[in-house]
């Protein structure tokens, strides 16, 4: 749906006249249940989270649509649902929500010892057990879930001990250890926890335990902050639940400010930006090309989480996978000099409107930019390494070496007679990749290789790359989560990815090497940080070596430019709260909803 | 002809349009041999640099210096703004523990002076956004800069890697622009890649002109020689040819246009592809047009002799029927040239168009500006002129054709 001027108008205008009509009169605005209108100042407004109408309300459903209400991730999405714990980026900790502490039952970590906080209750009232999470978890697995099926590969079983002591199983290796301590962790801040008695409900009116992953839970209890309110194609409202457990001392201690949560579905990007700049959104996960703009130029109250460049927090690095089992892709010289040749400057200053570390500051590897992940390798060994950016002579020099040459006269180098000609992906509408990829592409074709981007729909997108149906395609890695750098190790070098049919999980480009694979299962069961940096160095040795695939860019793991007119009190650099700029909502991020203040009530 | 010619360029409209259209082709042929630099050379490093002339500022440093009796900076509270002001005595008041009174009594060169002394950003400014806080830290920062009047130290590194003052540059130092070697103008800034746009934009106003050449071509001709044989044959064949117009006329043409592009990958997808699918699509009322004017002619007196004499069909179309609709046919061609290229920015903006990084069309530059909000940056440079010489081009264009009509069009001729 397509906004137009003059609606947009009429909106600004109706919403402009009904609270200069409540401030004249004090009245107070009423919100209105059937259009899902909310008075402005007790309304936190979102804007590069929803896209489309939401399809379900369940934490099971794949294809739920629901990234306001549902996101369980690196940081999960707790307003609706709860994790047992909260990640925070900043310090790379765990802290407790529906748990309050963790220990491991010995030190080969066979099983994971989670208190629950005695505090914590659903929505309809009834407390929060361990009975709860072992459900959650035997559902998931039943029902194969994309959880479910993942997370057996780490927790065998889970059992309640007693009524808020949950033991977690650890699959065990052959040496009697847990095969994977980390990924146990990270389900702790990952998986939403669901109530046992609503489970059995709605396991009871679908006919097999299959579709209980695409039943849409409209009726769902949850114990988070906020319930599902209003939401149609236009808009997402979430109301706070004044019964809230987590205003109890041994959790917040209060509600958080805000009634309510909205997101109104922005047909694009253009549409939240501009409604960023009018004050209509209070917290944007989106690009905004030179944002300094906004308060330097326009003057706006409007700020991210660093004044300065990078403006935001750099916890990803899309990346460029190349598809080693492609002919012509398969030779190390091909891909290394494509990596040469693209100009990671311009992709940052351009592409990314300088909200970016250069490769010259952070210089590549698989470690994201924080310094919690630098620490973890030495920069050192791997300099050698490294490529300057632009380096178009060099990789025409190493191509010729390589007898990878034009024989033909076309302008294109031919590898066993065939021309190296390629097609580079992502999908469309996300700017900042395509203009990256048509650097990429620029750069390519200077040194005699062709490529040609393509901008298919995201679905299309996503079934190409999982299915390994494309030559070259831009996709990123975990960004900051509690089982990283490991995992993104692994989706950068694992074959045990590359050997899946359709692969969700990494390593897109069918990239294989059996000395990698073995550092990765070392790691896996690694706690000394002296080995894991050996380990890190090794395995970073190889990735430049090789380069299945390349970095880019460095990258937000979510944007964050909040307009301060309404709302204020936000997360920033160094304030010393300690709360990651994770848009108020994901993770340990969620802490800012309960330190924000109306601008009008401050003194 | 001579005739004809002559009262075409009598008809002011047609003299206007045909000015700005050959202004616009001559620029497009002439500034490239000017200007030899690739259009899609990504010199910018940052999204729409304004424009403007910029010097090297090494270049400057090192150039030869006049030293001019200017005093250079001037009242410190003369070059701030009354807001800013006005914000520093907020902030004095409320955080720096300066009384009212002192601040009332306090002119602006004192106001400074208490700004100096009072401001610290670390203090606990309860009741300010994060966004004035830091709003605050700029303008002391602004102050701070204004205030520095000392010379500014240039300095080299050593053999040993030292740094050792070379020079020093004291205020009144100034150099003459043309001693600055290295500099470079963009007269219409650069666009979200770093592209000079001047340069893009002629370069992609003539492959847009070749397009809408082509895509005009390819249409006139395929709806005039349609029209003329199913106008001129009649029967069957007549209702076969108007059937497959008539498919043509319901399905939408850009509909049609869109999934043609959509199914031709990119590599094949240049400008002259792109030029050629706009022209097959884009052919039917030419030919209905043509078929209508045909069927009136094709009974008249002379046609008939000719067809007495025994004339071939060819020959009877071309010379006895042609000439009749030549002038339409002009006018028809001159519009499908406008509609191409409109045709072209439309397909570009969807994202359609010939690939970003082998091609420059006025449909992609538009397409890269409002993906990069450059409407909502006040970056007008690198989507209006744009915008400009499309209005501009099919202005011309439809200019031309109101002219020819005047000329031709009995009903309209004086």
């Amino acid at each position: 749906m397509k906004i137009t001027r003059r609606d947009f108008l009429k909106g600004t205008a109706a919403g402009a006249a009904s609270m200069a009509m409540a401030g004249v009169l004090g009245m107070p605005v009423m919100a209105s249940e059937s259009d899902g209108s909310t008075p402005r100042n007790e309304t936190l407004y979102f804007s590069g989270q929803q896209w489309g109408t939401i399809a379900s309300w369940n934490p099971m459903d794949p294809n739920a649509n629901n990234a306001m209400g549902i996101m369980q991730g690196d940081s999960s999405r707790t307003l609706l649902y709860e994790t047992l714990f909260m990640y925070n980026m900043l310090d790379g900790q765990l802290y407790g929500l529906l748990a309050t502490d963790y220990e491991w039952a010995d030190d080969n970590m066979s099983a994971l010892i989670v208190h629950l906080n005695q505090d914590a209750h659903w929505s309809d009232g009834t407390a929060v057990t361990a009975a709860d999470v072992v459900a959650t978890f035997n559902y998931h697995v039943n029902c194969e879930s994309s959880i479910g099926l993942d997370i057996i590969n780490y927790v065998s079983s889970m059992e309640a001990t007693d009524d808020y002591t949950v033991q977690m199983n650890s699959v065990l290796n052959d040496d009697g250890a847990a095969a994977n301590y980390m990924m146990i962790l990270r389900y702790t801040q990952q998986m939403y926890i669901m109530q046992e008695a609503y489970l059995q409900t709605v396991e009871a009116r679908c006919e097999t335990l299959a579709d209980m992953k695409t039943d849409t839970m409209e009726d769902f209890v949850g114990s988070g902050p906020y319930l599902k309110y209003f939401d149609d194609d236009q808009k997402v409202v979430f109301i706070r639940d004044d019964n809230y457990w987590g205003q109890a001392e041994s959790m917040w201690g209060c509600l958080p400010a805000p009634t309510y949560i909205a997101h109104t579905i922005y047909a694009d990007n253009a549409g939240g930006d501009t409604a960023l700049r009018a004050g209509e959104v209070d917290v944007s996960q989106q690009f905004t090309t030179n944002v300094q703009d906004l308060w330097e130029v326009d003057g706006l109250p409007i700020t991210t989480y660093i004044d300065e460049e990078p403006y935001n927090m750099a916890a990803t690095m899309p990346s460029l996978w190349f598809n080693t089992e492609v002919e012509g892709l398969d030779q190390v010289e091909v891909r290394k000099t494509i990596a040469m040749a693209i100009d990671y400057e311009q992709i940052r200053s351009s592409a990314m409107s300088n909200q970016s570390p250069s490769f010259d500051d952070v210089p590549r590897s698989t470690m994201n930019p924080t310094d919690g992940e630098q620490a973890l390798i030495d920069a050192d060994t791997i300099a050698s390494l490294q490529w300057a950016s632009n380096d178009i002579d060099g990789a025409i020099a190493l191509l010729d070496e390589a007898g990878i040459v034009d024989s033909d006269g076309d302008g294109i180098r031919e590898y066993n007679g065939s021309p190296l000609s390629f097609t580079v992906e992502c999908p469309t509408g996300w700017t900042d990749w395509q203009a990256s990829l048509e650097i990429v592409a620029q750069c390519a074709n200077e040194i005699g290789i062709q490529v040609e981007t393509y901008y298919p729909d995201a679905s299309v997108f996503y079934d190409d790359l999982y299915s390994g149906n494309f030559q070259l395609i831009m996709n990123s890695p975990s960004g900051s989560s509690i089982v990283c750098p490991w995992l993104r190790c692994m989706q950068y070098l694992s074959s045990t990815y590359a050997d899946l049919e359709y692969n969700t999980s990494g390593n897109w480009g069918k990239y294989r090497n059996d000395e990698a694979d073995e550092i990765l299962d070392a790691i896996a069961v690694t706690t000394d940080d002296d080995q894991l940096i050996e380990y890190y160095t090794r395995l970073n040795e190889i990735y430049l070596t090789d380069v299945p695939s390349v970095a880019l860019m460095y990258r937000p793991q979510l944007f964050y430019t909040v307009n301060e007119s309404v709302w204020t009190g936000y997360p920033m650099y160094e304030d010393g709260s300690n709360i990651p700029p994770t848009d108020c909502t994901d993770g340990y991020g969620i802490a800012a909803l309960y330190n924000l203040v109306l601008v009008e009530e401050l003194e | 002809m001579k005739n004809t010619l002559r009262n075409i360029f009598h008809s002011p409209r047609f003299v206007v349009g045909f000015v700005i259209f050959m202004a616009i082709l001559l620029t497009t042929i002439i500034y490239p041999l000017v200007v030899t630099a690739n259009p899609l050379a990504m010199i910018g490093q940052g999204n729409f640099f304004k424009p403007g002339t910029y010097v090297s500022v090494k270049d400057t440093v090192t150039s030869k210096t006049y030293t001019l009796n200017i005093e250079a900076v001037s009242n410190i509270a003369d070059q701030l703004t009354d807001t800013n002001k006005e914000d520093m005595r907020t902030w004095l008041v409320k955080y720096g523990g300066v009384s009212q009174e002192d601040m009332d009594a306090a002119d602006d060169d004192e106001l400074v002076e208490l700004w100096l002394e009072n401001y610290d950003s670390s203090v606990t400014q309860s009741g300010l956004t994060s966004s004035t806080k830091k709003a605050y830290v700029r303008l002391n920062d602004t102050i701070l800069s204004l205030m520095d009047d000392s010379d500014v130290i240039i300095a080299s590194e050593n053999e040993d890697g030292e740094l050792e003052e070379s020079d020093s540059i004291s205020t009144k130092e100034y150099v003459n622009v043309s001693d600055v070697t290295n500099k470079k103008t963009f007269l219409l800034g650069t666009d979200n890649f770093g592209r000079d746009v001047l340069t893009e934009m002629v370069n992609a106003t003539a492959t847009s002109l070749r397009i809408g050449l082509i895509a005009g071509l390819v249409a006139t001709l395929i709806g005039l020689s349609l029209g003329l044989l199913s106008g001129y044959v009649g029967g069957t064949f007549d209702n076969i040819i108007v059937f497959i117009t008539n498919l043509f006329t319901v399905i939408p043409s850009f509909v049609l246009l869109i999934l043609i592009t959509y199914s031709v990958n990119q590599s094949a997808r240049g400008a002259t592809l792109i030029a050629v699918v706009i022209g097959l699509t884009s052919w039917t009322w030419t030919c209905r047009s043509v078929r209508s004017q045909v069927i009136s002619l094709r009974n008249r007196d002379h046609v008939n002799l000719s067809k007495l004499s025994g004339h071939s069909m060819f020959r009877i179309v071309v010379t006895d029927i042609l000439p009749y609709v030549a002038s339409y046919v002009v006018m028809a061609l001159i519009l499908q040239i406008s509609s191409g290229i409109l045709s072209e920015a439309q397909l570009s903006m969807l994202g359609l168009g010939p690939s970003t990084s082998t091609t420059a069309t006025l449909g992609l530059m538009m397409n890269w500006a409002t993906a990069y909000s450059a409407h909502l940056n006040g970056s007008w440079w690198a989507y209006f002129p744009v915008v400009l010489t499309i209005t501009l081009i099919s202005f011309s264009l439809n200019l031309m054709n109101t002219g020819l009509d005047q000329v031709f069009n009995p009903q309209l001729r004086d």
